[in-house]
């Protein structure tokens, strides 16, 4: 948020996931330390039940919103990923995510106005820097 | 003082060949049509030229116009009035004649010869018509009679004249030492000032002498007279000094202890010197009588450019320059005479401003800078550099609401291209041309173009310009 132009008025939601899976079993018994994997990331029109929903690589600026999922496992320790959303090269906001173990769903969204059209891209990366995927997605009509 | 320095730094080699060039010509116009009407009627030109710059000075415009008129027209009465002069001219032997000699009367007439053979004739009291053409010709003047072409001698005027001769009535022509024609027929003087007991031979003397610059000798047949018609006058000759005086300045005969070159030099010198003064009257005229505006858009020109470095950007193209200089040279001026440079040897990578200055402006003589626009131009230099960057699809449109586009595949998903190290440093990302979402309806692929930006990118060599887009379409669930 921090990086978001005064002039630039997408409203960021940010839903961290505060939802674990349940699934405690992720901390496994071996000897290597797992790293932090992301296992499946998307951009979708919503998140249902913790699950993105009409996932896409076009959305109309009709449905007002646009989310980017992200779900990591394994997940070794209590960290945070950062969203970045970019339009057309340019960085438009970042957002920080905190993702913790065993395994960790989470995502950010951004509001649509008609200036957002266009070509978007949000880049994941993790808490040091390293980019662990690149989502690219358009802004139509 | 100050006017005359600032003229002296602008004069170009051209407009010293120009002064130059004219003066000769003005010159040998002056050689070749000395001693005849044609100069008295130029000079009486430039005089009316003179007078028609002063009444534009000074704001006269009727006269102005009026004596622009005439001048105007001067040229075509000078060559329909004296074309035989100008034909007399144009028939010298050779070029060189026209171009570089001086008319020499080369073959002088045998004056004293003439005399004797004119007194010869006034003691018998034999009627006699002489003509010593000037520098005019007489053709139209005369009706041209037999051709004679004999020396002139005191035996051939007294036969030609003599009462039995067919030829005796007529006028003898005399061109150097020869009689050229005889039997010649001379116009009639319509004067009604002249004596009653001048006959037809005086009234023809006077009617030639009237018309032209030459010279006619009237022997009287009945009191043996002689008489000399020059212009107006009809002068009566006592002896035959007094001829040979009036022969001798007719014809420019000079005393032989004063001879021709000598004489000439003096007269063509001045002459010279007066021709180059009218023609640096007239340049000056031109080219600094009338103050004249232009405003022109020249490009620029980098110099100096380190080979490591590529422009890549400039705030202009062209710098539009306001000059001034007399009306003269600017309507002459061309766009290839003015450059305007500016010198990259200080450039580094990135952008940099410079300052434009006089000195960028190089101008041909005579034309001056007043104003220069813009005042700082910015260059941006940079080393170019080869990235490969991810190719990205551009949608537009809108698809139709039942429809989901799930997936995309690029094939090739990126691109190489070339482009400044700064430029290609805020670039990630390659776009294609826009694709309309619209008449997307089910699974398919296309193929387009890359849309580069910014302009100044290239893709680097092995890189396709066209991708194709493999795209998965689904229905809402």
């Amino acid at each position: 948020m921090n990086r978001l132009n005064p002039f630039y008025c997408i409203v960021v939601l940010v839903l961290s996931a505060t939802v674990a899976f349940g699934d405690t079993e992720g901390t496994t018994g071996e000897t290597d330390t797992p790293k932090l994997s992301l296992q499946s990331a998307v951009m979708c029109e919503s998140i249902q039940g913790y699950s993105p929903v009409n996932s896409s690589v076009i959305f109309s600026i009709s449905i007002g919103k646009v989310a980017c999922f992200s779900f990591f496992n394994p997940v070794p320790d209590k960290t945070f990923v950062e969203h970045r959303w970019y339009h057309r090269d340019k960085l438009s906001t970042t957002k920080k995510l905190s993702v913790n173990p065993p395994k960790w769903a989470t995502y950010s969204s951004i509001q649509l106005r008609e200036a957002d059209k266009g070509p978007w891209r949000v880049d994941i990366i993790d808490d040091s820097g390293h980019k662990l995927e690149t989502l690219r997605f358009s802004i139509t009509d | 003082m100050y006017e005359f320095f600032s003229v002296s730094s602008v004069f170009r080699w051209q407009d010293v060949v120009d002064i130059l060039l004219n003066s000769y010509i003005l010159f040998r116009l002056y050689v070749l049509f000395r001693g005849t009407n044609v100069l008295r009627v130029i000079a009486g030109i430039a005089l009316l030229w003179v007078f028609q710059r002063a009444a534009v000075s000074v704001g006269l415009i009727v006269t102005s116009w009026a004596m622009q008129g005439i001048i105007a027209g001067a040229a075509l009465i000078i060559i329909i009035v004296f074309r035989n002069e100008i034909r007399n001219v144009l028939q010298a032997p050779n070029l060189k004649a026209i171009l570089w000699g001086v008319p020499q009367k080369s073959v002088i007439a045998p004056v004293d010869s003439i005399i004797e053979g004119v007194y010869e004739l006034a003691k018998n009291k034999v009627g006699a018509l002489i003509v010593l053409p000037g520098n005019e010709g007489l053709k139209d003047h005369i009706q041209e009679g037999v051709w004679w072409d004999g020396k002139i001698t005191r035996e051939m005027l007294m036969s030609i004249f003599w009462p039995d001769n067919p030829v005796h009535d007529g006028a003898a022509i005399i061109k150097g030492d020869r009689v050229t024609q005889v039997g010649t027929i001379l116009p009639l003087s319509e004067r009604v000032d002249l004596p009653s007991y001048y006959g037809t031979r005086h009234r023809a003397a006077a009617g030639l002498a009237e018309k032209s610059d030459a010279m006619v000798i009237v022997v009287s047949e009945e009191r043996g007279e002689v008489m000399v018609a020059m212009g107006d006058q009809l002068l009566e000759i006592k002896d035959n000094i007094d001829l040979k005086t009036l022969i001798d300045e007719h014809l420019d005969i000079s005393p032989p202890h004063d001879g021709p070159a000598k004489k000439e030099n003096p007269e063509f010198l001045i002459a010279g010197l007066i021709c180059v003064v009218c023609v640096c009257a007239v340049w000056f005229s031109f080219s600094r009588g009338l103050e004249a505006l232009v405003t022109m858009d020249i490009p620029v020109e980098y110099m100096n450019r380190s080979s490591t470095m590529e422009i890549f950007d400039t705030s202009v193209n062209n710098v539009r320059l306001h000059l001034s200089g007399s009306g003269a040279l600017i309507k002459n001026i061309h766009q290839d005479q003015i450059k305007f440079r500016l010198d990259l040897k200080d450039a580094v990578v990135g952008i940099n401003r410079f300052a434009v200055t006089q000195e960028n402006v190089s101008l041909p003589p005579g034309i001056f800078l007043r104003k220069m626009e813009p005042l700082v131009i910015e260059v941006i230099l940079d080393v170019p550099v080869v990235k490969e960057l991810p190719i990205q699809v551009d949608w537009i449109g809108k698809m139709g609401k039942s429809l989901i586009l799930e997936d995309v595949e690029l094939s090739p998903n990126s691109a190489k291209v070339v482009g400044g190290s700064r430029v290609l440093e805020g670039v990630t990302t390659l776009y294609t041309e826009k694709i309309l979402l619209d008449t997307l309806t089910k699974t398919g692929q296309t193929v387009v173009n890359l849309a580069l930006y910014p302009a100044n990118l290239k893709l680097a060599s092995g890189s396709s310009n066209t991708v194709v887009i493999k795209y998965k379409v689904k229905n809402r669930s």
